[in-house]
C-alpha cells in the first residue's frame, strides 16, 4: 500500500507543476484578451517582483525557445531565422525567437504568444541587449537593460558596508525607480511598497523551500536527477516566482522529495556513480543524454544550471528584507549578480564545494554552440578539479535546442568511455 | 590453449586480432569498412580465426570495440576505444602516460595514470580535422594512395601553409595550391603539419606527460611520426602494430575475462544502435 501512496504522491507534484505550467501559458495567451499588460523577461536580471506589484503577465522567451526544443520543434523556427539571414552561430535561443516572430508568434505549445507592453533585459549576457533590441524593433515595444555591475576580479568579494557595494547598490536601485516610472506609466498604476513586501516574502519562502529541496539531494540515493526532474522544476518556478502558487508548488515538491529520501527511493534504481552536471541543458535530447548517464547507474546529484538559471534563487543566503523593499531588492539583485551569476571564471571553489556536498564521483561539463562564453571558462574550471582533486571529469558539447549539433555515436562513446573511468577508479580504489 | 580475440571496428576499418593465453599475438586482419558495419565485424573476425589457424568454437571470449562495437554481434562485451588504446599502448610501453590515437574520424589524447589506467581524455569534437580523414581528402585530391602520402610528404622542401581546418575544404586549398604550380610533396607536408598542431593541441589539453605512445592507422605514417616529434618536442613511442593497437587492447580485456572465467555482459544486437 505503501508504494500506491508513494505514487499518488509523486503523481501530485508532478501533475502540480504540469497544471502550473498550463494555466500559465493559458494566462499568457489570454493576457490581451483581459487587457493585462505583458513584459518580456529573461531568467536571469528580470526585476520579476516589481513586474508583479504592476500585475504584468510574465513572457520567458528563453523559456518559449527552449520548448520549441523539447517539442522537437526547434529546426522549423531556427530555419525561419537562418532563412531571414540569421548566421547559424547565432544562439539558437535567439534564432527560435526570432522564427517565432516570423511564424506569427504561434508557439508549438498551442499558445499565441502576446506581443509585448515592457521588455527587461540585463547585462548579466551581452545577447540579452541585442535579443530585447529585437522585440524593440519587431513589435515597437520600449526595453528596459538593467545594468548590475559584475564581479572585478578573481579575489574581488562584495563586502556590505563598503563604498563599492553602496556605489552599486545605489546605481542598481536607481534604475529599479526608474522602471517603476515607467511600469506606472504603462499601467497607469502607482507603485505600491506594501505589495512589492508581499511578493518578496513569497520569494523568500521559495528560495527557503528550493535550498532545502538542492540539499535533500545530497542524500544518497539522489532523489531526483538534476538534469531531467530539476529542470522541470525550475520551469515552474520561474514562470510562478513571487506568487502564492508558487510557494504551495515548491511545498509540495519539498514533500514529495523529503518523503522520497525518508523511503530511501533514488531516481537511479541502482546509484553508482554521483556526478555534477556544469553548463546548460542541451533540450533537444536531455532525455537521451540523462539516459545515456543512467544506464551506467549515473545520476546528476547537483547541477550549477539549477543555481544561476532559478532566477537568482541559488543566493542561499540572500533573502529579501520586505520591511524595506526596493533597497533590498537592489541589494539582493546586486548580490545574486556578483555571487552567483558573472562569476564563471571564478566558479571553480563553488563547484569544488559542491562535490564535497554531493559526495560528486565526477563533473560532467556542457559547452553549446549557442554561447561560447559559457563555456569559455570550462576548461581552465576542469584543469582545477582534475589537477587539485584527481577527480575525472568529461566535456561534452552540443547546443541548447539546434539538434545539428546533437552527434549521439560521438557523445555516447564519451559517455561510455568516462564511465570505464570512473569504474577503473573505482576498482583501484577498491570500492563500489 | 585458450584463445581471445579483440575486434575493433572503426569509421574505416575493422581490425582484430586472436591472442594467446600468454598474449602473444595468434593472428591479426584488417579490412575497409563499407556499408555494413556487422558483417565488416563478422569477416574480419572470420579472417583473424582462420589466420590463426583457429575455429570461432576456439575463442573463449571476444571484446569489441571501436565506433562499430554495438555491431559486433558476437562480442561478449563492449569496451571504448580510448579504454582499449589505452591497454594496447600500455601493454607494450609500460611506461606511457600519453597516448595519441588518430584514426579515421576521431583523435583521442589519452592521459595514463600510474596503474595505467584512463586519467582523462580529450577527442576531436564535431570536425574531423586534424583526423586521418584530412589525409583521405588530400589522398583523393591527389590522387595517391594513403600508404604514399607520408613518403612524399618527407620529400618536402619548401612546405605550404594550410590555412583551413575544413576537411572538406582542405581538398579545395590542394587544388588550389597545386593549380599555383606548388610541388605535391610540399602541399603534402603542409597538410601533415597541420593535422600535427590540432593533434597536438588535443595532448596539451590532457597535459603533455611523458612517455607519449602514438597508435592508430596514421602511426604508420613516417611523415607524421616525424612532424608530432618536432610538434610536441618530445620523443614518441610508435609500435609496429599500432594500427592495431584497439584491437590488441580489446583482446587484453577479453583475456582478463578469460582467465577469471567472469561472463560477458553481451549487450550488442543490430537494434540496439544509437538512433
Amino acid at each position: 500500500m505503501a508504494a500506491t501512496t508513494h505514487t499518488a504522491k509523486a503523481m501530485d507534484a508532478r501533475a502540480a507543476g504540469q497544471r502550473l505550467v498550463n494555466q500559465w501559458l493559458a494566462n499568457v495567451h489570454s493576457a490581451p484578451e483581459r487587457g493585462q499588460p505583458v513584459a518580456y523577461v529573461f531568467v536571469m536580471g528580470n526585476a520579476v517582483e516589481i513586474l508583479r506589484v504592476f500585475g504584468f503577465e510574465l513572457v520567458f522567451p528563453e523559456i518559449n525557445s527552449l520548448q520549441t526544443g523539447v517539442r522537437k520543434a526547434a529546426p522549423d523556427f531556427l530555419a525561419k531565422a537562418e532563412d531571414y539571414g540569421f548566421s547559424p552561430d547565432v544562439c539558437s535561443y535567439v534564432k527560435a525567437d526570432v522564427g517565432l516572430m516570423l511564424s506569427d508568434m504561434a508557439h508549438p505549445s498551442g499558445t499565441r504568444i502576446p506581443r509585448p507592453d515592457l521588455a527587461i533585459a540585463s547585462s548579466l549576457c551581452n545577447v540579452y541587449i541585442k535579443w530585447a533590441e529585437i522585440w524593440e524593433r519587431h513589435f515597437g515595444a520600449p526595453a528596459f537593460v538593467l545594468d548590475i555591475p559584475g564581479k572585478r576580479f578573481a579575489t574581488w568579494k562584495p563586502i556590505p558596508g563598503t563604498a563599492q557595494y553602496d556605489a552599486d547598490k545605489r546605481w542598481v536601485e536607481g534604475q529599479l525607480r526608474d522602471l517603476i516610472s515607467q511600469c506606472e506609466r504603462i499601467t497607469g498604476k502607482k507603485f505600491d511598497p506594501d505589495r512589492l513586501a508581499e511578493v518578496e516574502a513569497n520569494v523568500n519562502e521559495m528560495v527557503r523551500l528550493w535550498v532545502e529541496i538542492l540539499t535533500l539531494n545530497q542524500r544518497r540515493p539522489a532523489p531526483y536527477n538534476s538534469m531531467l526532474d530539476g529542470l522541470t522544476y525550475i520551469g515552474v518556478l520561474n514562470a510562478w516566482r513571487g506568487t502564492p502558487e508558487g510557494v504551495e508548488y515548491m511545498r509540495l515538491l519539498r514533500d514529495e522529495v523529503a518523503g522520497k529520501v525518508a523511503r530511501g527511493e533514488g531516481r537511479v534504481r541502482q546509484e553508482r556513480f554521483r556526478l555534477i552536471f556544469s553548463g546548460t541543458p542541451c533540450y533537444v535530447n536531455m532525455r537521451r543524454l540523462v539516459e545515456l548517464f543512467e544506464t551506467h547507474g549515473g545520476v546528476f546529484a547537483a547541477s550549477d544550471y539549477l543555481t544561476y538559471a532559478a532566477g537568482g534563487l541559488d543566493s542561499s543566503g540572500l533573502f529579501y528584507d520586505p520591511s524595506r523593499p526596493l533597497e533590498s531588492l537592489a541589494e539582493v539583485t546586486t548580490l545574486a549578480s556578483q555571487l552567483g551569476l558573472s562569476n564563471h571564471f571564478f566558479s571553480h571553489h563553488t563547484l569544488a564545494q559542491q562535490v564535497k556536498d554531493y559526495a560528486a564521483d565526477g563533473i560532467v561539463y556542457h559547452g553549446i554552440k549557442s554561447c561560447r562564453t559559457v563555456a569559455t571558462s570550462m576548461a581552465d574550471n576542469r584543469e582545477y578539479v582534475t589537477t587539485r582533486y584527481g577527480l575525472p571529469t568529461l566535456y561534452i558539447e552540443s547546443d541548447l535546442i539546434d539538434p545539428r549539433y546533437w552527434s549521439d555515436a560521438q557523445i555516447k562513446n564519451r559517455v561510455d568511455a568516462f564511465f570505464e573511468v570512473l569504474e577503473q577508479r573505482a576498482l583501484l580504489k577498491g570500492g563500489k | 590453449m585458450l584463445y581471445v580475440a579483440g575486434v575493433d571496428v572503426g569509421s574505416t576499418q575493422a581490425k582484430a586480432v586472436v591472442l594467446d593465453e600468454q598474449a602473444h599475438v595468434a593472428g591479426e586482419a584488417i579490412l575497409d569498412v563499407e556499408m555494413n558495419m556487422s558483417s565488416a565485424a563478422q569477416q574480419v573476425f572470420d579472417l583473424v580465426v582462420a589466420s590463426a589457424g583457429l575455429t570461432p568454437d576456439d575463442i573463449a571470449f571476444t571484446v569489441a570495440t571501436g565506433y562499430g562495437r554495438y555491431r559486433v554481434t558476437f562480442g561478449d562485451l563492449q569496451v571504448t576505444e580510448i579504454s582499449c588504446h589505452a591497454r594496447g599502448a600500455v601493454a607494450e610501453f609500460p611506461n606511457t602516460r600519453t597516448v595519441l590515437d588518430i584514426g579515421g574520424q576521431d583523435t583521442k589524447a589519452i592521459r595514463i595514470g600510474d596503474s595505467g589506467e584512463v586519467v582523462d581524455f580529450a577527442m576531436n569534437d564535431k570536425c574531423a580535422a586534424g583526423t586521418g580523414r584530412f589525409l583521405g581528402a588530400a589522398s583523393f585530391a591527389l590522387e595517391l594512395p594513403l600508404s604514399e602520402l607520408g613518403p612524399l610528404a618527407l620529400k618536402a622542401t619548401a612546405p605550404v601553409k594550410i590555412t583551413t581546418t575544413c576537411t572538406v575544404f582542405a581538398e579545395s586549398e590542394i587544388i588550389g595550391h597545386l593549380a599555383k604550380g606548388r610541388r605535391p610533396e610540399d602541399v603534402l607536408a603542409g597538410m601533415h603539419h597541420s593535422i600535427a598542431t590540432r593533434c597536438a593541441s588535443l595532448v596539451r589539453r590532457v597535459g603533455l606527460t611523458p612517455e607519449i605512445t602514438f597508435t592508430g592507422g596514421v602511426s604508420r605514417n613516417a611523415a607524421m611520426v616525424s612532424l608530432l616529434r618536432d610538434v610536441l618536442d618530445t620523443p614518441l613511442n610508435v609500435s609496429a602494430q599500432g594500427h592495431f593497437m584497439g584491437a590488441i587492447g580489446a583482446a587484453l580485456y577479453a583475456l582478463d575475462h578469460a582467465r577469471a572465467g567472469t561472463p560477458g555482459t553481451r549487450r550488442a544486437s543490430v537494434e540496439e544502435v544509437a538512433p
